[in-house]
């Protein structure tokens, strides 16, 4: 790893907050970001003394034993897997038991809303001289790039919910930098609609937040309900169903908070 | 008794600040849950917000058609606005910190603005 590799993954770990769940285990991932993957191989590599490294999504649970910023192998899955991988330490020397990890650990976490890690107390593994592979070393067998910038957190919001909009309009500093859906209604309040708004709203609240999410419900004439995502230089105008307004609300605060 | 409905709406859920049931012909705030400690300007500004996001004149803040329904989420706090499903007119404003689950408040809420609408 280069020193400016170095330099800006601390950066990242400095500038990413520290969430803790109801459990007390360290959230890691949440909506994808970073890709569950990828937060496991961070975790690898911040762990230096032989440790277990408990994963936790959803209903299931990935042990793995990680020590000298190394993965050494997967110890145990719970609801019980029968993959062969578990148990055996992972080698380079052993290409199809480093896939073999990999295509585990995609199957139960790829699509994870969250995830979350513990870090428990070694246990026996393998023999003494079976090392594993480095966190570095797997992010180039599995072809996973090491996400160590931050999404800016307008564009983390629009990509964690990417599903739940019908339409999107990015506007950073004025200009367009992403659309989806059918966008000419939001085009259309954009360039007609959204200063006299934000005038006239900030006048009303003494001044405009320096991140705010107005909704509307059924604003639209088809019954589907508008939003407006303001974020220091950026605007997203979105289209939605009402029944997504709670979703929106818990990524909104989860994002911005 | 409208403020004991409001009363009991905000003890329900925690991250509730303050509830406030506005008329919006006249554009006043009629009544507030009885732990509201709301100065009458911040009480004012917060029936404006309402008639705007609501777009009481008939005039959509944004979109196409006014809404029944509008929030304004910031880090610290959200505010939600109702329009009663009887008399368009009557509005529930309601200050929450951002904590709260948004979709069983709302609901709620609406269910209490209806009690207290179809009972004035």
């Amino acid at each position: 790893m280069s020193e400016e590799d170095a330099l800006a993954q601390k950066l990242a770990a400095l500038i990413a907050s520290v969430e803790i769940d109801d459990s007390g285990a360290r959230v890691i991932s949440v909506d994808g970001e970073p890709a569950p993957i990828t937060a496991i191989l961070r975790e690898v590599d911040d762990t230096v003394l032989e440790r277990c490294l408990a994963f936790d999504c959803g209903d299931t649970t990935i042990t793995v034993v990680a020590a000298g910023r190394r993965l050494r192998g997967i110890v145990n899955v719970t609801p019980q897997n029968d993959a062969e991988i578990i148990g055996q330490v992972i080698s380079r020397e052993e290409p199809e038991g480093v896939q073999a990890a990999f295509d585990l650990l995609q199957s139960l976490c790829a699509d994870a809303d969250k995830m979350t890690v513990r870090s428990l107390p070694s246990e026996p593994f393998g023999k003494g001289g079976e090392r594993g592979i480095s966190a570095k070393g797997l992010t180039e067998l599995w072809g996973v790039t090491m996400d160590i910038i931050p999404k800016p957190p307008m564009d983390k919001f629009l990509s964690a919910n990417a599903a739940t909009f019908l339409s999107v309009l990015h506007v950073r500093e004025g200009k367009v930098v992403s659309t989806s859906g059918d966008v000419k209604p939001l085009q259309q309040i954009w360039k007609s609609q959204v200063d006299d708004f934000r005038k006239a709203h900030a006048k009303m609240v003494r001044g405009e937040e320096r991140a705010q999410f107005v909704c509307l419900e059924s604003a639209f004439d088809d019954g589907t309900s508008a939003a407006l995502a303001l974020y220091e230089n950026e605007i997203a105008l979105v289209a939605y169903q009402g029944e997504n307004f709670g979703k929106m609300q818990s990524s909104w605060q989860r994002i911005f908070n | 008794m409208v403020v004991d409905e409001l009363d009991a709406l905000r003890d329900k859920f925690e991250g509730c600040a303050a509830l406030a049931f506005a008329d919006l012909s006249t554009k006043m705030i009629l009544v507030t849950d009885s732990g509201s400690n709301l100065r009458r300007e911040a009480l004012d500004a917060l029936c404006a917000e309402a008639a705007f996001l609501l777009g009481a004149n008939g005039t959509p803040a944004l979109a196409e058609q006014p809404s029944d329904k509008a929030s304004v989420t910031s880090p610290s706090q959200m505010r939600v606005f109702l329009r009663a499903e009887q008399e368009p007119n009557d509005v529930l404003c309601c200050i929450c910190n951002s904590k709260l689950d948004a979709d069983a408040f709302v609901a709620d809420a609406g269910a209490c603005l209806d009690r207290i609408s179809g009972s004035e």
